[in-house]
């Protein structure tokens, strides 16, 4: 008598929910779930973001008695792709080092979301980190050096591709790399690869050759020539290579990444 | 009833109540302390280490990319300029860095309640890293002097100028991480201050790139002074009056050293 009244409260569901409508619920709570708890840092990662558009703008001219414009054509297409990657590539994997550190990883891997939704929800925020201070950074180096801009619509999917690829990336080195200090010296390095070790601020040209050779075979570089190609006319030759690497790498990325979060441990 | 107090006294004493002092007990507690500093680095030393001379030996390498033709003038800023670049990153990220890891691990309160001076905790904490980043810096120097062609004059000014500076990095970025509790906080503010190493700060190239204003923030500032008093080390008339740079460099090692001391000495 008592157990045939309670068992209907006490019946779990069993059924796995799938299907569009399910994602979509899924996407909409971990975009929420994003932004709340970066919800102190999205004000000051704008502010962030608007200041290594602008600093590198700005400070990339006082290595130069007097930049050349070309130097500052090309940093001011450069730049943008920084901005790009910043939260996806750089601060992401920190971020989700940082959660495995405190305990609240295997939390967040167990919401009962899928996999691709819950990273459909984390390019969304990075494509929303990114792109206003993408935009920021152009109209200063307008200001400031009136590089000869001529900005074509193939911005939208350059722009789309690159933060994809740099988001998917910074996935799989948070997820596919357990141990959360060797994810933050890989961040470290890459900062610096960023800055320094890939074409993207200044040409490859005034790298040493092997460098540059090195370079083809990497996305950096080739982000910057998507972005490139997008902003200004007859700088970047041979751009459609460049969306094959990018892409290529965006995906293999995305497949390590999502091979490891439906890992079970 | 004295008669059974007395011999009881004696007995119930415990063997820490009896407060230690003095420069053994000192130095002792600054032993101790700096293996348990290596041992708690140790998983990581070697990591560290290899990041620490590819930052320096990759910065060298990487502001001569910056410039379509780097000229003799360009190839001397750079070669001297990166082994100040190579410091600053130990005192001002490293440093705060550990201490946030370990208020972020809950280890810090732990730390600071060991029967050890304080004192002989930062000065342990402070060796420790300063040997760490000293290979990264070394590196760096000969790495760019080589690339760049670069003949180094070394003089007596290097010694006291690297000291100081070594110094003034670790004092102003301890008591940094001491005051700001908060460890993202900290975080934004050593990316902050490596971002104004790197880009806005004349140690790489002339002084003579900046505006007048601007120059005179950075004389104040210590990242500027730290890079001349370091290359009048390294070169022979480039750098002539250090003076007053190695008096911005001491007063912002005092401040450093006072605002740790402040907050080592406070309880909670």
């Amino acid at each position: 008598m008592t157990t045939a009244a309670l068992a209907p409260a006490a019946a779990p569901p069993t059924t796995l929910r799938s299907g569009s409508s399910y994602w979509l619920t899924g996407y909409s709570a971990m975009l929420r779930w994003h932004l709340a708890s970066l919800r102190m840092w999205l004000a000051l990662m704008m502010m962030v973001q608007i200041l290594v558009g602008v600093g590198y703008v700005l400070g990339f001219a006082l290595f130069f008695d007097e930049i050349p414009p070309l130097a500052a054509l090309w940093v001011s297409t450069g730049t943008p792709v920084l901005n790009l990657v910043l939260l996806g590539l750089l601060l992401g994997p920190q971020l989700v080092a940082g959660t495995k550190q405190q305990g609240g990883y295997d939390f967040v891997q167990a919401l009962p979301v899928p996999r691709s939704a819950a990273t459909a929800a984390w390019y969304t925020v990075t494509l929303l980190a990114g792109v206003p201070a993408m935009v920021v950074t152009l109209v200063t180096a307008e200001l400031r050096y009136h590089p000869a801009f001529v900005v074509s619509p193939m911005i939208v999917p350059a722009t789309l591709l690159v933060v994809f690829t740099g988001t998917m990336m910074g996935y799989a080195i948070a997820h596919a790399i357990r141990n959360p200090m060797t994810t933050q010296l890989i961040t470290q390095v890459l900062v610096f690869v960023v800055m320094g070790f890939a074409p993207i601020l200044f040409p490859a040209q005034q790298m040493p050759a092997w460098l540059a050779e090195v370079n083809e075979w990497l996305p950096l570089a080739h982000m910057a020539a998507v972005i490139r190609d997008a902003l200004t006319d007859g700088l970047v030759t041979d751009v459609g290579r460049s969306y094959v690497v990018v892409a290529v790498w965006g995906v293999a990325s995305g497949w390590l990444a999502v091979r490891a979060l439906g890992r079970r441990l | 009833m004295s008669t059974t107090t007395e011999p009881a006294a004696a007995v119930a004493v415990p063997e820490g109540a009896l407060l230690r002092r003095g420069a053994r007990a000192w130095l002792h507690g600054l032993v101790d302390m700096m293996r348990f500093e290596w041992a708690n680095i140790r998983p990581w030393a070697g990591l560290v280490f290899v990041v620490q001379i590819m930052m320096g030996v990759g910065m060298s390498i990487m502001y001569g990319f910056f410039y379509p033709e780097v000229d003799p003038t360009t190839a001397m800023l750079i070669a001297t300029g990166v082994p100040t670049l190579a410091l600053v990153p130990m005192g001002f990220v490293l440093v705060p860095g550990n201490v946030s890891n370990q208020r972020m691990a809950g280890t810090f309160d732990f730390i600071w309640s060991l029967p050890v001076p304080r004192s002989a905790q930062v000065t342990a904490s402070f060796l420790v890293n300063a040997a760490l980043a000293m290979p990264g810096t070394v590196a760096a120097l000969l790495v760019g002097a080589w690339r760049y062609d670069v003949d180094l004059h070394l003089s007596g000014v290097l010694l006291p100028a690297v000291l100081l500076s070594t110094v003034m990095c670790v004092s102003v970025g301890y008591g940094m991480a001491l005051v700001v509790p908060n460890p993202l906080v900290i975080n934004l503010i050593t990316n902050a201050i490596v971002f104004l190493v790197l880009l806005f700060t004349p140690i790489v190239y002339p002084a003579a790139n900046l505006p007048g204003w601007y120059m005179r923030i950075h004389e104040g500032l210590p990242f500027y002074p730290m890079a001349q008093v370091i290359r009048a080390g390294l070169t022979e008339g480039v750098v002539t009056d250090v003076g007053g740079h190695f008096l911005v460099l001491g007063v912002w090692t005092v401040l450093g050293v006072a605002l740790t001391t402040w907050v080592v000495g406070r309880r909670h």
